[in-house]
């Protein structure tokens, strides 16, 4: 099969289409979730509550986090790389993997897995920041390139 | 403090266009223009000595520092 960059991006960008389904049936099947948690897991309908609290809250930032990947996979495709829109897209999602963890150590609380959801949350924050400083450094070499005659 | 870059006073004394230097020289018209312009962020040796070679001058007539 000849694989190429452009079949590359493509296939990214129908893995934020899936995850966009996926984060779609989360939210539209929030309830029946909950509704299995509180009667296999939590005993209590208030947990049940703040478990959808969770679920919507962290869908928010998901939802922001999938289309500035999907602007992002955009300007690859068009061949605009290096370019600060992409570098304020990184930074957006930097921040939503932060609020993710956050929001994620504090449904911690009343059930604990959430606290490996804060922590891979976290984590992804600290790569994806990592990623937009290397590509803000390559800006400015490319502006640096470009001007040089 | 700056360089300056006197690529039009030189062009203007040797009585040649952007176009046919940047042919002589083996780069884009755009990019001679960014050079005459002032924005170019640095020069190549390669640039400088193709130039000092078609205008038969020093880089020092090209480049000027002033304060």
């Amino acid at each position: 099969m000849n694989w190429d960059k452009d079949r590359s991006v493509s296939l990214s960008l129908a893995c934020v289409g899936i995850f966009a389904l996926c984060l779609a049936a989360l939210d539209i099947g929030a309830y029946k979730i909950a509704e299995w948690f509180v009667a296999n897991r939590f005993q209590h309908i208030r947990h049940g509550v703040l478990l959808m609290v969770s679920i919507y809250a962290g869908s928010v930032f998901g939802w922001i986090c999938l289309y500035q990947l999907w602007r992002l996979l955009n300007n690859v495709r068009l061949g605009k790389v290096f370019i600060t829109e992409n570098v304020r897209s990184m930074r957006i999602v930097s921040w939503c993997c932060v609020w993710a963890s956050v929001i994620g150590l504090l449904s911690a609380a009343y059930y604990l897995p959430f606290a490996f959801i804060a922590v891979a949350a976290g984590f992804m924050a600290l790569i994806v920041r990592i990623v937009k400083n290397a590509f803000q450094q390559a800006i400015e070499m490319k502006d640096e390139l470009d001007l040089t005659v | 403090m700056e360089i300056v870059v006197n690529l039009d006073v030189m062009m203007a004394t040797r009585k040649i266009s952007s176009n046919e230097l940047a042919e002589r020289i083996g780069i884009t018209a755009a990019n001679l223009s960014i050079l005459k312009t002032g924005k170019a962020k640095a020069i190549r040796f390669s640039t400088l000595m193709a130039l000092c070679h078609e205008l038969q001058c020093q880089p020092g007539d090209i480049l000027e520092f002033k304060e």
